[in-house]
């Protein structure tokens, strides 16, 4: 099989994948809301942005992108990928694009997620590819397997536990290479308050529960929080009819709740989230950390949160010196978007 | 000022948390409003009494005084050392014969400081004007009445005759210092001690250069000095407390009898987690009377069942947040 063929092969079978009538599929995101792993609406809003993107020809483009060809691409070689769990299918891009670049495909799937992607790559295994597809939420499963390469986002805390791991289980050796991303969130850079950006802004904060290293959790403008912040919670409060939130904050928002109101900072307490005028770096989930500012402002975050940023996103402003993307993009992205500035392919 | 005493050994600790704890919680504007907002009540054992996080002693005025009448630019205050632009520490002293006692207290605790001519070499932090560290040995130089205490010269060796000087007149050497600064020394070419000599080195890394464990530390100022290890001791403080915890021969730190610590759990800082769990370091240290003696630190620790803990190093949050491959998920 030639690298095009292999390319329409599975460009024809994710657009199948994600067909409405895919009974495979439906089964997937009706355990996955059964056991409570995550909400309908959020697997549904997930779906929906991959299948726009497959749907527009993106599997295609991503491998033009890439350059893969018959010369070019990683035939023979062995990707093992660990993905985390933290939203619906977020392990979709690294498998895809692995499976793409014509590499032996091995998935740590999380158990967090572990039937929407494994549907996925069932559908792959069976379109008859020439690569292999293995895959398991055990990782002993990939006891011996020498990979290439090994993908994984991780923090600096678990970065050298799991390769200790991988080395214990012989999945890796000497020449292994690492790919780990330790992106944590991204920040958005706000000058308006038009409907539309405070619906984006909205979206790219709270949809998945905040948990993503695409979601917002920092956000700059020349707007002082308190100004916005009765204006701001309308949209919030919208937005939570729509995607009732599920997880309750953990203890620690309580208690920086009651260290803002120690030290007379400013905040918005919004049952299951915080939103505070602080410059710190926003290591709780379930928060949001409001900077008055301007683009000087963005510049001095990001050389303060070094890695930890993912992306800036503006509503269509240019920052000098800084690469910024659409904020309607954020939850949105297209396939070849890439995780802390790496080429998945 | 008459109220409470924090070195008062006719109290038990519990009985004088609890009392400093109803002392702030009245009298310190920050703690007050956090316990508000906490919806802490009265509160009949230590193990509730929620610690004020560290950060408020760079964001906001830590000061617990029935008094008003003082001004606060009167006051002495230490502050933490750091680059420009860079949010600093502030600890007011209402009080700095509390700090003194502590000090002196404290040491004397572990140590016969009789016995001791103390040795200090502090590069980088000779230049804050504000340092606790400094002002601590600054304290124990005056305590020591043989006059032969003192701070050695930057970038110098030790003096042999010095050395010879102290052991002349029966004394040991306490050589007390930043980690890599005692390390500048061997680097320079210092004499072995005197063999009865004790290293307190305070954790610092303020003078640069590479990383390394605690316990190639150790060993590096063990032969570079020409000590055993069990000669080379720790001392973990810091700008936002009055008193320290010592460990002497090996990691576990132990706290004065007026200090004390537990590990915290991150993501719930009101729990307590059980030894050998890694978590936050919570200190009461009740030296601080007149700040917050109630403190959750940003130290990564853990703790044995006899109270000592180790320092694993600051709490890094970034493993909190975001996308993350753990093994068991």
């Amino acid at each position: 099989m030639t690298i095009t063929n292999h390319i329409t092969l599975i460009e024809e079978t994710t657009k199948k994948w994600f067909r409405p009538d895919n009974t495979k599929l439906k089964k997937a995101i009706e355990r996955t809301v059964a056991e409570g792993l995550f909400t309908f609406e959020d697997i549904k809003f997930a779906i929906l942005a991959l299948k726009e993107k497959v749907d527009t020809g993106q599997v295609s483009e991503w491998a033009k992108r890439a350059e893969l060809s018959d010369v070019y691409n990683q035939m023979d070689k062995k990707v093992l990928c660990l993905h985390a769990g933290n939203l619906p299918l977020v392990g979709f891009q690294d498998a895809l694009g692995t499976i793409l670049s014509g590499a032996n495909y091995y998935g740590k799937l999380s158990k967090k997620d572990p039937y929407l992607l494994a549907a996925f790559l069932d559908s792959l295994q069976e379109s008859g590819l020439f690569n292999s597809i293995r895959y398991s939420t055990e990782l002993d499963s990939f006891e011996g397997v020498q990979a290439d390469k090994v993908l994984f986002a991780g923090s600096e805390s678990s970065v050298e536990t799991v390769k200790k791991e991988l080395i214990r289980l012989q999945a890796v050796n000497e020449e292994t290479e690492f790919t780990i991303r330790t992106a944590k969130f991204s920040i958005a850079y706000i000058t308006s308050e038009e409907p539309e950006v405070v619906t984006d802004l909205v979206e790219a904060i709270f949809r998945y529960g905040s948990q993503g290293c695409r979601s917002v959790a920092v956000v700059v403008s020349p707007t002082r929080f308190s100004k916005l912040k009765c204006h701001f919670q309308d949209y919030i409060e919208a937005f939570w009819l729509k995607n009732p939130p599920t997880k309750k904050p953990t203890d620690a928002i309580e208690y920086q709740f009651a260290y803002n109101k120690a030290i007379g900072r400013d905040q918005a307490w919004l049952d299951h989230f915080l939103i505070q005028d602080s410059e710190d770096f926003p290591e709780l989930d379930a928060t949001l950390h409001w900077v008055e500012g301007d683009e000087e402002k963005v510049k001095e975050l990001l050389n303060k949160y070094g890695g930890a940023v993912q992306t800036v996103y503006t509503a269509g402003e240019k920052i000098e010196g800084v690469k910024t993307e659409f904020l309607s993009m954020a939850q949105r992205p297209p396939l070849w978007w890439e995780p802390d500035g790496i080429p998945v392919i | 000022m008459s109220l409470l005493n924090p070195f008062d050994a006719s109290l038990s600790f519990e009985e004088k948390a609890l009392q400093i704890f109803e002392f702030q919680k009245k009298n310190n504007l920050v703690y007050k409003r956090f316990c508000k907002a906490l919806g802490v009540g009265a509160i009949k054992s230590t193990d509730d009494i929620p610690l004020l996080p560290i950060q408020a002693f760079k964001d906001a005025t830590v000061i617990s005084s029935p008094n008003s009448k003082f001004k606060i630019q009167n006051l002495e205050f230490f502050q933490s050392s750091g680059t420009s632009g860079m949010q600093r520490s502030r600890h007011y002293l209402i009080d700095t014969a509390v700090y003194r006692d502590s000090i002196i207290l404290g040491m004397n605790h572990f140590y016969d400081l009789d016995e001791y001519v103390i040795l200090a070499y502090t590069p980088g932090y000779n230049a804050n004007p504000h340092s606790s560290l400094v002002w601590m040995l600054n304290a124990l130089i005056e305590n020591d009445q043989s006059g032969l205490s003192r701070f050695l010269p930057l970038g110098d060796v030790i003096d042999s005759d010095l050395l010879d000087e102290i052991t002349s007149t029966g004394k040991k050497v306490m050589l007390f210092g930043a980690a890599f600064g005692l390390l500048d020394l061997i680097e320079m070419g210092s004499p072995s001690l005197p063999k009865q000599s004790i290293i307190l080195e305070t954790g610092g890394m303020k003078t640069h250069r590479r990383e390394m464990t605690k316990e190639e530390l150790h060993e590096q100022l063990a032969v570079g000095f020409g000590l055993p290890t069990s000669s080379i001791h720790s001392e973990y403080g810091m700008t936002e407390l009055l008193s320290q915890a010592y460990s002497q021969g090996s990691l576990w730190f132990e706290c004065v009898p007026w200090m004390r610590v537990s590990i915290r759990n991150p993501q719930n800082p009101f729990e307590i987690l059980p030894s050998g769990k890694e978590g936050l370091i919570g200190v009461i240290d009740l030296a601080n009377l007149f700040s917050c003696s109630l403190i959750l630190t940003g130290d990564k620790g853990i703790q044995r069942e006899d109270g000592k803990f180790q320092v694993l190093g600051r709490w890094n949050p970034r493993n909190l947040r975001g996308c993350n491959f753990l093994i068991d998920d």
